[in-house]
């Protein structure tokens, strides 16, 4: 055997057992669960084949289309306004300093709050009844506006909840990404009079495009998911107006315990997060390989 | 270095010659929350409060008084039923499990809870002393699945104070409304006189609450909700009236909005509405409120069951029970389990201090029981108390599918008829999708 044969299967002896574990847990529930779901499936084994019955099901099935009309609406008032917040308060806080390192402490420190404890502030928030909104507007003589019960307003409610709790994970990533770039860039940037918008949009963004597509796409993947928020705030309501895919998955399956439906339904939001991500990518990394 | 690494290993080897525990080992897996600090080491029943708080204890003094059995207790969250399921799916399900009645044909139906007839009979329980009520919420088709641990019925819990404001006190008892009319035109009253709504409800996030209102007023005129196990009939003339009626008083502002259940809890002990129709278990929690001088409840309190608006005078009722899911398991385990139930059936006065109506009649006709403030209002609903058809299963999933529906229609967001159709499409899916 030579010496590139070696450590090809050195490298295949180092990945081996993740690959192992990561099929166990990840690859054959996937395959098991594509499974299931041609089946009428209850949670305690019982199933009978019905082929695709239960993705024909979910294509008529019109409080699916809610909750899918509800997570893209979701994910929209989430990810754009998430990413560029970071960006902003990454770029603020990219500095020495005690300040600046109490501050990124206070924009990471929400994120290490479990969903209970961030559904059980903004509930004191947004409340109609003794809620802090709902008691200002109260103190300036204007009627509290039910934020948890507006079909029109529980939507964006949960978007800012939301938006609160996951700031800290982008601003991170982003910081980490600005302190990629070479400060000798920026001395070039400052000699040649270049103005702090030009050094932001043709050395900073340009520098940091990866770790911004790395923040849309994980952040895209995780909103099409969202659950606890909707589950705790509001169960979904009222009328199905919060109720997001992953939180109809948890019903049908745990409520209904029809496991086949429930599963056609997850295989088909995996297949969306994928070729989401998959878009996401492409359209961000088309030109690179023109460019270098 | 070595030396103490020598004596740790030596430790863990003495640990391992502990001598096995070989009492039988019963275990309990109960909701109703967690308050170890408060209870952890309480046995004293009668000094116990609140649901978990009494449940706690009761289990410290059974392990106390038996000590040749083991209990381990698993708490989980309400009303955790999707861990029992995982559990039973997994093959390891516990033996003593809290379930509400109305899950009870869910686990029946499906072979996966065992029918208890024989611990009943080792833990010497009359199944003959059951209230109707609670027999008929653990009886599927002719064997009992559980023993039944209490009823629970809506109320409706009344401040007096603003019912004397608004004119609807007499003889110092609350003046009720005895049709759907006299219902509005005593709302208006409250409504122009306090200032106040009349009606105090959890409309967020709380399916089950105008369900129950529907189902009682439904049951209350014998309407057939369910023809069969795979039919709902919602779609009829009886529910129209009874949705419209409820959605005027949202409509003319009778009633609180957008509250959720604890806002519509906290609203009620403030003196923010004259009634607030919710369950038994509220009873304890508002007795306390009516005896303490520093709350706006205090001596203003009284309690009623839901008034006869349509058809005769029954409630929708559930309740709690002890169901056994089903496993091979040793006689000397069965046995603990049989001295499980025997003592906890021999403390169902204590636990009926929450609120809720014991499932045995001898407590309910017991002075003791009588003796609690507020008891012999209600104690009619262990006998006038009906649950759904044995047949129903995905109670509970139906409750949310009809719940959703009925938000919808009460708060005006869509016609009540489409509202009704919706619900029953709804429901009769999920039955054509069972098993």
């Amino acid at each position: 055997m030579n010496a590139a044969a070696r450590d090809r299967w050195a490298g295949y002896a180092f990945v081996g057992p993740f690959l192992l574990v990561y099929a166990a847990v990840l690859v054959v529930p996937l395959a098991m669960g594509l499974v299931i779901s041609l089946h009428r499936a209850d949670l305690f084994g019982r199933r009978a084949w019905i082929g695709l019955g239960n993705y024909t099901q979910a294509l008529g099935d019109p409080v699916l289309h809610q909750a899918l009309g509800n997570t893209i609406l979701l994910a929209l008032l989430i990810v754009p306004p998430l990413t560029v917040i970071a960006l902003l308060l990454a770029l603020a806080l990219n500095r020495p300093g005690r300040f600046a390192a109490i501050l990124r402490g206070v924009f990471f420190s929400s994120l290490v709050l479990s969903v209970t404890i961030v559904t059980l502030i903004w509930r004191f928030i947004l409340t109609p009844d003794a809620g802090l909104i709902a008691e200002g507007l109260e103190a300036a003589g204007h009627a509290p506006i039910p934020f948890l019960s507006d079909p029109d307003l529980v939507i964006p409610a949960i978007a800012v909840t939301t938006l609160w709790w996951s700031l800290g994970f982008p601003v991170m990533l982003i910081l980490a990404g600005l302190q990629q770039v070479p400060g000798d860039i920026y001395e070039a940037a400052a000699l040649d009079g270049a103005s702090r918008w030009t050094v932001l949009r043709r050395i900073t963004l340009p520098a940091i495009r990866r770790t911004l597509l790395l923040v849309v796409m994980l952040q895209t993947a995780a909103q099409l998911q969202l659950f606890g928020q909707a589950q705790l705030l509001t169960g979904g309501g009222p009328g199905g107006a919060s109720r997001t895919i992953v939180l109809y998955i948890f019903e049908v399956s745990f409520g209904r315990w029809e496991l086949g439906y429930a599963t056609a339904i997850a295989e088909l939001l995996f297949g969306m997060i994928i070729a989401l991500t998959l878009l996401q990518y492409w359209l961000v990394t088309r030109h690179e390989g023109q460019r270098t | 270095m070595i030396g103490r690494a020598l004596a740790f290993g030596f430790a863990l080897l003495l640990a391992g010659c502990a001598p096995v525990d070989e009492r039988p080992t019963i275990v309990v897996q109960r909701f109703f929350g967690e308050c170890g600090a408060a209870y952890g080491t309480s046995t004293d029943v009668a000094a116990a409060e609140t649901e978990c708080g009494i449940l706690t204890t009761l289990i410290n003094r059974f392990e106390a008084e038996n000590p040749d059995i083991r209990v381990k207790v698993n708490v989980v969250a309400w009303p955790g039923y999707p861990q029992l399921a995982a559990q039973i799916a997994a093959g390891d399900p516990p033996d003593l499990v809290t379930m509400h009645q109305s899950v009870i044909s869910d686990y029946a139906g499906a072979g996966l809870i065992e029918p208890v007839e024989p611990l009943l009979a080792a833990a010497k329980i009359d199944p003959a002393a059951f209230t109707p009520a609670a027999r008929a919420g653990v009886e599927k088709e002719g064997k009992l699945y559980a023993m039944p641990w209490d009823t629970i019925g809506r109320l409706w819990h009344i401040n007096t104070a603003l019912m004397a404001e608004a004119g609807l006190m007499r003889g110092g008892r609350p003046v009720l409304p005895s049709s759907p009319q006299e219902l509005l035109a005593h709302a208006r009253q409250f409504r122009q006189r306090t200032g106040k709504p009349y009606l105090i409800q959890a409309q967020v996030s709380a399916p089950d609450f105008h369900v129950a209102l529907l189902y009682t007023y439904l049951l209350a005129q014998d309407a057939v909700i369910f023809p069969d196990d795979r039919h709902i009939r919602l779609d009829t003339p009886e529910a129209r009236e009874i949705v419209t009626t409820f959605r005027q008083l949202n409509a003319e502002g009778l009633t609180t909005l957008n509250q959720d259940f604890p806002a519509a809890t906290a609203a009620f002990v403030q003196g923010e509405g004259g009634i607030f129709p919710v369950g038994t278990w509220m009873l304890g929690p508002y007795e306390a409120q009516a005896a303490d001088p520093r709350s706006p409840l205090h001596g203003h309190y009284a309690v009623a069951p839901f008034p006869r608006l349509w058809g005769d005078q029954a409630a929708f009722v559930d309740g709690h029970a002890w169901v056994v899911p089903a496993a091979k398991r040793p006689p000397a385990e069965r046995a603990a389990m049989a001295r499980f139930l025997a003592f906890l059936a021999r403390y169902n006065y204590d636990w009926s201090r929450t609120g809720q109506l014991p499932a045995f009649a001898p407590v309910v006709e017991s002075p003791a029981f009588r003796a609690l403030p507020h008891r012999a209002d209600i104690a009619a609903l262990a006998r006038t108390g009906r649950q759904l058809p044995g047949y129903v299963e995905r109670q509970s999933a139906v409750q949310g599918l009809i719940g959703e529906e009925l938000e919808a229609a009460i708060t005006g967001a869509k016609p009540v008829d489409a509202a009704l159709k919706d619900a029953e499409r709804r429901v009769n899916r999920l039955f054509a999708q069972m098993m």
